[in-house]
């Protein structure tokens, strides 16, 4: 990760050095409903004796308490816990607050399951240098996700979304004795698409997804469909097609591109959803 | 567990609220907001040609509101607004034919498109009052 | 706007199923998109060239069978490009059932307007066709 000053992003582990508007001039409360206004938390101080301290804003909800979701404040001592971001929160966890709830697994930036907003972009805590980070940095959930318990969100509709577009090899073709043959030219078509590691980073950064994400499926769910239609193997190319061509399904995508903008393991969904768009037009011409 | 379609009862976290804006989502948004003032300009043009159909004192009488302060400013700003939604359409028409789509293409892109409808509004502005000037 | 209660995840994310349309209302944007680009341009830039000009001489350039049937074709791709946009920005924000009303109105209103200007346009092709 990098901060940088330059005006043109080139990576998106580029963190911008300067900043104009670190939201949108709205209120704050712009448009949410009273379940889930966030309200002020407490502040836990760190414990004696630490001396790099540095301040951290973590959204805290508790489903048994029937609060409101507020903001609490937490001094990590830098010494004690290592360099990522989501080393502070298991630091957190183990030392001052045994309740803090957030998913994790690898802490190697491959499993995805520690997706959460930092600083106003979604990004993998386990590959977030503290360093990089706002002061105080401010730890949300995905953006736009119903959430369980704190830094925990409901991914049950992202990944129904993601059923639905039927992720796996379709094919009535006998299977072969061998592997199904595949030139090295078309396996290479799948390069950054099949890496996608469901994160749902991007998503839940799509504006559009967060206005219509009931219908939308969202450039996680469509870089997986592109991953399947341009799949050689793959013999429901028409069928996939017919199912994606929806004005909302699809066409709620308007290239807004936060998407590639955030995508922690440097993908394109934008560049995707744009090949299915073109692939959809191709077989209508 | 299997949790309900109908249950609302979780909190939604924070999405337009706290998301931190970027060029890409800044532009699109100014595409989208120059556009639908373009549609109200283009009421106005609409207003413009029936003033100019309907002979001189309706033409002069509309060149006059335009001539004055608030309707140079919203000249000012449909000039900005046209370029702007201009430029911004040609880079949607490129990405169309899946081209730009690296990080680094789209942030040039988008710098240049900014500075293209500014560069473009000051340099039409310019042209009229030369012109205006000469005649 | 959900249609039922104890949905699964997956049911709610089917929907309807999938309209197997989309692609002509993307495209048609386009179309007309391309097509305003050198029309746009030719306007602003007739626009710009005819500043301070007096009533007599815009109205001849204005009159003139090329300007008019450029600037009938203006209006067409203009109002057909705004109320495609403007049907994507009312389906993206507006969820309610004012939806439809929202749409229809805004169709209606630039088929509308399309059709005063195109007549203005005409009257003052005809207009200085018969001053001839």
């Amino acid at each position: 990760m990098t901060r940088t000053d330059a005006l043109i992003i080139t990576a998106s582990d580029q963190v911008p050095g300067r900043t104009v508007f670190k939201r949108f001039p709205i209120p704050r409360n712009f448009g949410v409903s009273p379940g889930s206004r966030i309200e002020t938390g407490r502040t836990w101080p760190a414990p004696e004796g630490a001396t790099r301290i540095k301040r951290f804003e973590i959204y805290r909800y508790n489903p048994d308490s029937g609060d409101n979701p507020h903001l609490d404040t937490f001094e990590v001592d830098l010494d004690a816990c290592g360099p990522m971001v989501l080393d502070a929160l298991i630091w957190i966890k183990n030392t001052i607050d045994p309740t803090l709830t957030f998913r994790r697994s690898c802490r190697e930036g491959i499993c995805g399951s520690c997706a959460m907003n930092m600083d106003g972009t979604n990004w993998l805590a386990c590959t977030k240098f503290i360093e990089e980070t706002d002061a105080p940095a401010r730890i949300y959930p995905l953006a736009n996700m119903r959430v369980i318990k704190d830094l925990v969100p409901d991914l049950s509709h992202v990944f129904a979304q993601y059923e639905m577009i039927e992720p796996w090899l379709q094919a009535k073709t006998l299977a072969p004795d061998r592997e199904r043959l595949q030139a090295p030219e078309d396996r290479e078509k799948l390069n950054g698409y099949y890496e996608c590691i469901l994160c749902f980073c991007c998503t839940s950064g799509c504006p559009s997804h967060w206005w219509n994400g009931d219908r939308f499926l969202g450039p996680a769910v469509l870089l997986q469909a592109w991953r399947w239609l341009i799949d050689s193997r793959d013999e429901a190319t028409g069928k996939r097609l017919d199912r994606l061509e929806d004005p909302f399904r699809l066409y709620r995508c308007h290239t807004i591109l936060n998407c590639t903008r955030t995508c922690p393991k440097g993908l394109n969904p934008g560049k995707a959803i744009a090949e299915i768009k073109k692939m959809i037009a191709e077989r209508r011409n | 567990m299997e949790r309900l379609s109908s249950e609302d009862s979780r909190p939604l976290s924070p999405n337009i609220q706290i998301y931190r804006p970027q060029l890409t989502s800044v532009l699109s948004i100014a595409n989208r907001i120059t556009g639908v003032f373009l549609s109200a300009c283009a009421v106005v043009l609409v207003i413009w040609l029936v003033a100019a159909a309907s002979g001189p004192e309706g033409y002069s009488r509309f060149n006059g509101l335009i001539g004055s302060w608030p309707g140079q400013i919203l000249l000012l700003a449909a000039t900005f607004a046209f370029f702007l939604h201009i430029c911004g359409g040609i880079r949607h028409l490129v990405w169309d034919t899946v081209h730009g789509f690296e990080l680094r293409q789209i942030y040039a892109s988008g710098w240049l498109v900014v500075a293209a409808s500014v560069g473009l509004t000051l340099a039409s502005w310019l042209t009229s009052f030369l012109i205006a000037g000469q005649s | 706007m959900d249609r039922y209660r104890f949905r699964s995840p997956l049911g709610r994310a089917q929907g309807l199923g999938s309209a197997k349309a989309g692609f002509g209302h993307w495209w048609t944007e386009r179309v007309t998109a391309v097509a305003l680009m050198p029309l746009s341009v030719w306007f602003a830039a007739s626009l710009i060239a005819h500043s301070g000009s007096g009533y007599e001489a815009f109205i001849g350039w204005l009159g003139s069978p090329v300007t008019a049937v450029l600037m009938i074709l203006l209006l067409i791709a203009l109002f057909w490009h705004a109320a495609l946009g403007l049907q994507v920005v009312i389906e993206d924000y507006v969820h309610s059932g004012a939806k439809i009303g929202a749409l229809l109105a805004t169709r209606f209103v630039c088929f509308a307007l399309a059709t005063a200007g195109i007549v203005a346009a005409l009257r003052v092709v005809i207009g200085v066709w018969a001053a001839i």
